[in-house]
């Protein structure tokens, strides 16, 4: 070891005395935070205020968070462009949740005529109900009752029904079997994903990145699921397609913020009814 | 060989256990993002195991060594006299049925929301849970490294406590302050809706609270990989610490200011104003401090090696530096990835160039390239230092052991060098499988494709680690190994003031620092309209 490199014989340092290095570590920080917020918080407004038109106060109150935007930036919606009235808070979730199907089972009385005994429709243009979510249909009655989505019989029978009722008729038909399957967790496999040779299955697992369009799965699953949106493994075909033409051609559109309507507007008729077909057929087509 | 020494060699064992599986599906993820033709091709497939990744990656591995590490300097600086035992493995085997839950939940797929989360997302509680008792079980381990600490001082009045011992109690300080985000977050926003008693979340809530972990976590991986590099390295290199007042100064600096920055994650977040972000950005500024000090301190440290070996000139030590040392080479390749990995962070902490990098592949890139690079090959070095003396048997072959590190270097560098470019040619992060017949995204498949080799590279050197630590556990006993020694400072301080030899004030300082910079974007959600919005359940089964 060299000279300057001698190490003293005592490697136990001792502790020493806080003297005012605590003061110093205090000063140092509170400098740093004193700049950093006169900076962000009155310098940077006012450079902002110089180039733009708002004044210095909206400034300041943008660096809190409170964003002041003017509310006639927003165009009130006009009634015909309200997609849904259904807001889904706490409330609302809840009580579509709460449905009683025995009360239910009653109303449905009412709905046999066309989706069939036990919600399966046999009348191909007509949805089976058997098996659908119950917030889903919770969500279709009330666009029913609002006018936001049409139809002269549902909309006829959805107003003569009180949310209460609603829940309770969709608590019957998603406790029923034999309609549609709801599949959101299955095992991993392979050929769901844009290497899909199948065109469809392509369309259904993976979309079509250059058109924008995402996955028909990512939303209606198999493998996934999103609030009040459908299942559609074993519904209706004829029932499938001609909503997909009504979204495409605007005809309905309760779809909140319009990924139905847009999805459906970038098909073709051909991949339309391909879908139609292969989401009805169910499990054994869309593995 | 040294007492006490089941208690960190099992939690050593039980982070490269859960290591492994991580690094194998970190590579296939990075093969079914390529061009390249694979089996299970499944979107559903791919977040499944990146959840898995992450959560072991982020989670479980490294807490489990810094575990063992913290009870292997505790252990030898209280002289084989370990307090609270007990506890130690009642949190151990608390984080095992935490992997297992959490674990289950994951690989049936009902779980697939990464390990941060993302509200709305909700996933089964069973991963929720999991997490917490991970968490829960890392919380006996503080409780343990604080015991110990105050026991040392106690048996050693007047005494600087050991560097190694402070800087592992700064880090189970700063790792308790650390999980408070994403406990509560999961605690009072997640688990409520995951378990069915709410249906909405507010998500800025709940991505608030968990920023408060995002960041700070990264410097929990980080303070083991430094705690090697003041205490371990020099003593490898042959020579002596440059100083040891510098590296308490470090530790402090990163407990004081890896907490009050994490709005720098949320940036692109509406919920915050850009004043309080500017704030956390000059904070995150700060915490570039304590690395540009170690950087100066472990660079100097190695000259001092490498001259006392009798190295001459402006450069000429570098040769003499000892580079069939695993812990020389480890550290510094170490510091090599941590230049450019800790530019990345400058670019991502700078409010208008993270714009540019938001989302992109970068990010990930990014913290792989910190994670990867610059925190775990020390880790294997560590592991490598604590190896014969934990099992009294010699390490098999440091030959070996070099080439593992070399090749862990090159293979981190081929994944994330062409991951940032091709980050930065707009591919997006957290996308399962990329449409490569789309010529926008077919210029980045060169990429991909390379840092597919990267990741074989890392397969490879992790099968090489593996390798070395079961031969080294089946070796003949080697007798009487010599004790883990830390290294001394060239001019060890006669003196510490108390500043540096507690955590008190620091706490006290770091609270306040908090309450500024997080009080009120943390109370404005209490004082707002509710903000809350509908759980994305993975399953439908939450709302059947």
């Amino acid at each position: 070891m060299t000279e300057e490199f001698r190490v003293p014989e005592s490697a136990d340092p001792q502790t020493g005395r806080i003297d005012n290095k605590a003061l110093v570590v205090v000063c140092v920080l509170s400098a740093v935070l004193f700049i950093a917020f006169a900076v962000g918080f009155l310098l940077l407004p006012a450079t902002h205020q110089k180039r733009g038109h708002t004044s210095l106060k909206d400034n300041i109150e943008h660096a809190l968070g409170h964003h002041v935007h003017a509310p006639q930036n927003f165009a009130a919606a006009t009634p015909e462009t309200i997609p849904t009235y259904v807001i889904w808070d706490e409330t609302t979730i809840h009580e579509a949740l709460h449905g009683d199907p025995a009360q239910g089972e009653i109303i449905a009385l009412n709905c046999t005529a066309c989706h069939g005994d036990n919600g399966v429709s046999s009348q191909k243009w007509i949805p089976s109900l058997a098996g659908v979510n119950r917030i889903v249909l919770y969500k279709q009655l009330a666009d029913f009752r609002s006018g936001t989505r049409l139809s002269g019989p549902m909309t006829a029978i959805a107003l003569s029904l009180t949310p209460q009722q609603s829940a309770d008729v969709a608590a019957y038909f998603s406790s029923l079997s034999g309609g549609i399957v709801s599949d959101p967790i299955h095992a991993p496999g392979s050929g769901r994903s844009l290497r899909a040779k199948d065109p469809t299955l392509r369309l259904i697992y993976a979309g079509d990145p250059r058109r924008g369009l995402a996955g028909c799965a990512s939303c209606h699953g198999p493998g996934a699921y999103r609030l009040g949106v459908p299942s559609l493994l074993g519904q209706n075909a004829d029932y499938i397609e001609q909503q997909l033409q009504s979204f495409a051609q605007g005809v309905r559109r309760n779809d909140m913020n319009m990924p139905m309507r847009t999805v459906a507007g970038m098909l073709t008729a051909d991949e339309m009814h391909a879908l139609a077909q292969y989401f009805s057929v169910g499990s054994p087509l869309v593995k | 060989m040294e007492r006490n020494r089941l208690l960190p060699l099992a939690h050593l064992w039980a982070a490269f256990l859960f290591f492994l599986p991580a690094i194998c599906l970190g590579a296939w993820q990075m093969w079914i993002r390529s061009p390249l033709p694979t089996v299970l091709d499944d979107p559903n497939a791919y977040y499944a195991s990146v959840t898995a990744h992450g959560t072991l990656m982020a989670y479980v591995f490294p807490t489990l060594f810094a575990m063992g590490f913290g009870y292997a300097i505790a252990n030898s600086a209280r002289n084989g006299v370990l307090a609270g035992k007990t506890l130690a493995w009642i949190g151990f085997y608390t984080l095992l049925t935490g992997v297992a839950l959490a674990a289950s939940a994951i690989f049936s797929g009902r779980a697939s929301v990464l390990y941060t989360f993302y509200p709305t997302l909700i996933g089964s509680p069973f991963y929720y849970i999991g997490v917490a008792l991970v968490i829960i079980g890392s919380w006996f381990w503080i409780a343990v490294m604080l015991l110990n600490f105050h026991a040392w001082k106690r048996d050693n009045p007047g005494k600087a406590v050991p560097l190694s011992l402070f800087a592992i109690s700064a880090c189970a300080a700063l790792w308790f302050w650390t999980t408070l985000g994403a406990t509560s977050e999961v605690l009072f926003q997640i688990l409520p809706v995951s378990l069915g008693f709410r249906h909405t979340i507010d998500a800025g809530l709940a991505r608030t609270l968990f920023s408060l972990t995002l960041h700070a976590i990264v410097y929990f991986w980080l303070i083991p990989t430094y705690i090697a590099y003041y205490t371990l390295m020099p003593q490898a290199a042959g020579g002596r610490l440059y100083s040891d007042t510098m590296g308490r100064v470090a530790f402090i600096l990163f407990l004081v200011f890896s907490l009050p920055v994490g709005l720098h994650h949320l940036f692109m977040d509406p919920e915050h104003g850009s004043g309080f972000k500017f704030v956390q950005a000059v904070l995150t500024f700060m915490v570039v401090l304590p690395t540009l000090l170690t950087v100066y301190t472990i660079t100097s440290s190695l000259e001092i090696a490498g001259r006392l070996r009798g190295g001459r000139g402006l450069l000429g030590w570098i040769r003499k530096l000892p580079w069939h040392e695993p812990m020389v080479l480890a550290v510094a390749l170490s510091l090599m990835l941590l230049g450019p990995g800790g530019f990345g962070g400058i670019v991502n902490m700078s409010y208008s160039m993270n714009a540019m990098v938001h989302n992109t592949s970068w990010v990930t890139a990014h913290f792989h390239l910190i994670f990867g690079g610059a925190v775990v090959i020390v880790y294997f070095a560590i592991a490598y230092e604590l190896w014969p003396r934990l099992t009294g048997r010699p390490l098999a072959s440091k030959k070996t052991a070099c080439w593992q590190l070399w090749l862990w270097f090159w293979g981190i560098l081929i994944v994330t060098v062409p991951w940032h470019i091709a980050g930065l040619m707009g591919q997006p992060r957290r996308y399962a499988i990329l449409d490569y017949s789309d010529p926008e995204v077919a210029r980045t498949a060169p990429l991909v494709l390379l840092s597919v080799v990267g990741a074989l590279i890392i397969l490879l050197s992790v099968i090489l680690f593996f390798i070395v630590l079961v031969r080294s556990s089946l070796a003949e006993p080697a007798g009487e190994m010599p004790p883990v020694r830390y290294s001394l400072a060239v001019n060890p301080p006669r003196t510490v003031s108390p500043l540096l030899n507690g955590l008190g004030f620091w706490n006290v300082i770091l609270l306040v620092m908090l309450v500024i910079a997080y009080g009120y974007p943390l109370g404005q959600f209490f004082a707002m309209r509710n903000q809350s919005s509908p759980g994305y359940s993975l399953t439908r089964e939450l709302n059947k």
